[in-house]
């Protein structure tokens, strides 16, 4: 057992091939470009399948933001023979609601409400005319008569993700939806959809203290990347979104070639390879995407935005630090499970335990790890203390790290966390098919994932302190505190 | 078939047709569907092994592909069975118990241990059990069980930790209004349960030092914490021999019972239908239904065709009638779904759960109780049906997908004296459904015109008049 190897002698462990670079992987890379990870595992005959797109959040400006989110959702809404009685139909109604779309938002941007009413009430009228020819929800519901569970998908800031568990009987059904997904989209009940987005944005920002603070956090901390910019999207920016916008986008950054799927669980790695081929090999090579060029300059000041909404105190602090592919990332990581990773961790221990000041504090590194990102600590009062009083006890405490650096034991007690962590997330078959898409999408290697956990093992006191000095700065460090409006 | 190759559709199909200048070459999407084989999964699910450790039910189901194990303890006695003036240290134990120390350990040399061995340990409560579950590398399980056992059988309940887990109870309870979602169910529950632990909601009352203590922590762990409450499952890479000498001394070191624990109460759900307000300056209202009904979990086609009617009715995710018309069609929410709720031994809840904006808070709730009217009055479709039988039946090797899923699952079914072959009687009862029988529990069940309408949200925007339009309306303030 190799976990047991790396605790009792860590020094000669690190040049062996830890458990989870011995996973027998199969790795492909079809014509079209797609990257394919394949795991075969014994156990239940369930299969684990995860795609994930190189796009999301940072690749939209302002004034379609929100648009990647939003086109994860469209591509559940069925193809041209999935999720249609007659398609045909369906699309010679699409012109009329987009025309009078056009039309709306026009009214709208000049103030003439009554208009803008009226074609409202139009689209949803040709909506619903087209809606006759819809076989509502289909793609799922063939899914979901063949056994799957968590069908579902999540847009952050670097990626788009689907993803969905089958019974392993069920894969070869898989490829055939999946490959349709990607070639034969129909971005049908467009407004409707849309209007669930805003519903979306209402449940996780508008109406919760956290999210209308961290997205306060973010566009303050954040002046040039879009990192600054809410996946989500801003409501403005939702309401005007066409669906021209969206297949536009659609054909820019769904090409084979900016996929990656992971596919864990008990299959027979040469037929999934098979059908691999011969399902998602035929499709045609996209466009290569743009890549990201907005760097966000070196911030010369600390920046702090007040956030007044009804509801309790709370406080975000981030320090801008480098990307996950950073020869620094490492010790951040620790740097980050030192300060709160845990009860015994710096943070924790000092605001939970001994001043009482908090009810729990959270660190993170964020919110994507494509590029350059915060280090940032999220915490609350226990009334009648401040944000205030947790901000001079979160600097102490960073302080005293930079200036002491962490305690042999300490580390130890990270790094035998990390490598009883390397084993655990080895136990579902969908957790593991999320790193190995994740890995390769980033690091562009399924092994760099758990490579990853020995560069941990390897980060000393001294890459700590100077990690602490190099980036935990006033002037690096951007604050958001929420405060109770008056009156409520 | 390649659609752009019809002639009108090469002008509209922009979305397909750029990309259909090759097609693969196996047919997809709904052409592939009558050609897919799927051959015939040949699974045997792995049974727990049964044991007996001086009186306590062992369950363990040995699994080798990875150095790890996981224990899971199961103690009957929860904060809802001794009384409102325990509900906070009911409440309080299970943290307390992780939190507090042990006779030999303070609460630091505990964190410092579990973190140094990278012990995962987790201590929950329902209202009738406690739960504490470990994992640990196999290389440490004897460490792992002998701290894990001492935070279990010997807790220290240190002051300090008391007083720490009673002012964030005491924040807790400040910023309950802060979520608007949590909000609405703790209220939902309070008018419909009363004074019932399903009702209770924690106030400062209830935290007072005279009911929250380490002495009264320590007297409830007593009466919890013993032999004849518990329920052991086991999994991981690990043979019965080499555990069994760990589970002993375990098991030794828990006194018998004093007494039993007492029967969970039987809440006495209000019945009255009625609307309530809270009125609160929310971009997105919380709406939240139900009325009682009296189908149980237990072995009988009302149970198994409720189950059906309920995955049609809004249980079922896109496939259930709710998401579908609320969601999908009027694009009034991002959540919708139905809400009922079968307990074993008494009366459960049937209603629905949505959020939407103030402006389309009645037209959603107006066509959430015409969908369940609908489904009142005429039966369901076949396809409907198909979909919410073939769900369960094809979806039913995820119920053994982990050692733990399935150990963890066997111990339910012997805390809610289920026979131990339930899930084998549950997959045959729920192909046995007819249409006959689901359309009758949900003509029997369902009275829309008889639910308890919540409303978190802005009266002003939502409109009052329409508000009342729904019936009576009671205002709660929840200051």
């Amino acid at each position: 057992m190799a976990a047991l190897l790396w605790l009792l002698t860590p020094a000669l462990a690190s040049a062996q091939l830890s458990p989870g670079e011995r996973l027998p992987v199969h790795s492909l890379t079809l014509r079209n470009g797609m990257r394919l990870v394949i795991l075969p595992r014994s156990g239940a005959p369930t299969v684990s399948f995860v795609v994930q797109y190189g796009v999301g959040g940072v690749n939209e400006r302002l004034g379609t933001t929100g648009i990647a989110h939003l086109l994860e959702h469209m591509l559940f809404k069925g193809t041209t023979t999935v999720g249609t009685r007659n398609v045909d139909a369906e699309l010679a109604l699409f012109p009329g609601m987009d025309a009078a779309h056009d039309s709306l938002v026009r009214a709208r941007s000049s103030g003439n409400s009554a208009t803008v009413h009226r074609l409202d009430q139009l689209i949803g009228e040709l909506e619903d005319s087209a809606r006759v020819f819809v076989e509502a929800n289909e793609f799922d519901r063939i899914l979901t008569r063949a056994g799957a569970q968590g069908l579902n998908a999540t847009t952050t800031n670097g990626s788009t993700i689907y993803f969905v568990e089958l019974p392993s009987n069920r894969t070869e059904l898989w490829f055939a939806l999946e490959a349709d997904r990607l070639l034969n989209p129909v971005f049908r009940e467009y407004y409707s959809e849309r209007d669930v987005v805003t519903e979306e944005r209402r449940m996780r920002v508008e109406t919760s203290p956290g999210g209308v603070l961290y997205e306060a956090h973010l566009a303050a901390a954040f002046t040039m990347h879009p990192y600054g910019v809410p996946v989500v999207g801003y409501m403005a920016d939702l309401e005007v979104l066409s669906r021209s916008d969206v297949e536009t986008y659609y054909r820019r950054f769904y090409g084979p070639n900016n996929a990656v799927v992971a596919i864990v669980g008990d299959i027979d790695p040469d037929r999934v390879e098979r059908w691999a081929r011969d399902y998602l090999g035929p499709i045609p090579g996209g466009e290569t995407p743009d890549a990201v060029t907005a760097v966000e300059p070196k911030q010369l000041g600390e920046r702090r935005v007040v956030v007044e909404w009804d509801a309790e105190p709370a406080l975000r602090i981030g320090w801008h630090v480098p990307a996950g592919v950073h020869d620094d990332a490492p010790t951040l990581a620790i740097l980050t499970s030192l300060l709160t990773g845990g009860r015994t961790s710096r943070l924790h221990r000092r605001l939970v335990i001994e001043d009482q000041i908090a009810g729990g504090v959270f660190s993170s590194l964020g919110p994507g790890s494509r590029y350059p990102q915060l280090l940032q600590i999220d915490t609350s009062p226990l009334a009648p203390h401040t944000t205030e009083e947790l901000e001079r006890a979160i600097y102490e405490e960073i302080a005293r790290l930079a200036s002491d650096g962490p305690t042999p034991n300490e580390l130890e007690r990270v790094r035998n966390q990390i490598a009883a962590g390397s084993i655990r997330r080895m136990q579902s078959h969908l957790g593991l098919a999320f790193q190995l898409a994740e890995s390769v999408s980033l690091f562009g290697d399924w092994t760099e994932t758990f490579r990853f956990s020995a560069q941990l093992r390897a980060v000393t006191a001294d890459d700590v302190q100077r990690m602490a000095r190099l980036y935990l700065t006033q002037q690096n460090r951007t604050v958001a505190t929420l405060v109770k409006k008056d009156g409520s | 078939m390649n659609t752009c190759a019809r002639g009108l559709l090469i002008a509209i199909a922009f979305v397909a047709c750029p990309l259909l200048a090759l097609q693969a070459q196996l047919p997809i999407g709904r052409a592939a569907l009558n050609g897919l084989d799927y051959p015939t999964i040949d699974f045997r699910p792995p049974i727990p092994d049964e044991y007996n450790v001086a009186g306590v039910p062992v369950l363990l189901l040995e699994d080798h592909a990875l150095p790890l194990v996981s224990v899971y303890a199961r103690f009957k006695g929860g904060y809802g069975l001794f009384g409102r003036e325990s509900y906070a240290a009911g409440t309080a134990l299970p943290s307390q118990i992780r939190y507090g120390g042990t006779k030999e350990l303070s609460p630091d040399s505990v964190d410092k241990a579990l973190e140094y061995y990278a012990i995962q340990t987790s201590f929950g409560g329902t209202g009738e059990a406690l739960s504490a579950n470990m994992n640990t590398l196999v290389q440490h399980l004897p460490a792992a069980m002998e701290l894990w056992g001492a935070m279990l059988a010997e807790p220290a309940f240190d002051s300090t930790q008391v007083e720490i887990w009673r002012a964030r109870q005491r924040e807790s309870i400040r910023r309950r209004a802060d979520n608007s979602g949590g909000l609405a169910f703790s209220e939902f529950n309070r008018l419909l349960y009363g004074d019932h632990p399903i009702g209770w909601e924690m106030e400062d009352t209830d935290l007072s030092p005279a009911l929250l203590s380490s002495q009264s922590l320590a007297e409830l762990h007593r009466r919890v914490v013993c032999r004849e409450n518990l329920v052991l499952g086991l999994t991981g890479d690990m043979r019965w021999q080499d555990f069994r000498p760990l589970l002993e001394a375990f098991v030794r070191t828990l006194p018998v019972c004093e007494g039993t624990v007492p029967p969970s109460p039987i809440p006495d759900i209000r019945e009255e239908p009625g609307v309530y307000l809270i009125e609160k300056d929310l971009e997105q209202s919380v709406i939240v239904m139900a009325h009682t009904t009296d189908v149980r979990l237990a072995d009988d086609s009302s149970y198994y065709s409720a189950t059906i009617g309920n995955l049609i009715l809004g249980g079922g995710g896109f496939s259930s009638r709710i998401l579908s018309r609320v969601r999908t069609e009027a694009g009034f929410a991002y959540s919708a779904s139905s809400l009922w709720t079968m307990p074993r031994r008494y009366d459960g809840l049937l209603g629905a759960i949505t959020r939407t904006s103030p402006e389309n808070t009645i037209p959603a709730i107006e066509l959430i109780l015409e969908t369940m009217e609908g489904l009142r009055t005429a039966p369901p479709e076949a396809g409907e049906i198909q979909t919410a039988v073939e769900r369960i039946v094809n979806g039913f090797v995820f119920n053994f997908e982990t050692p733990g899923r399935i150990v963890s699952r066997t111990m339910f079914y012997l805390a809610q004296d289920l026979p131990s072959d339930w899930l084998e009687r549950y997959l045959n009862g729920i192909q046995r459904v007819t249409a006959e029988g689901i359309h009758d529990a949900l003509a029997r069940y369902l009275r829309p015109a008889e639910m308890m309408i919540l409303i978190v949200g802005d009266p002003d925007r939502i409109g009052r008049d329409a508000i009342a339009a729904l019936g009576p309306v009671t205002v709660l303030d929840i200051n």
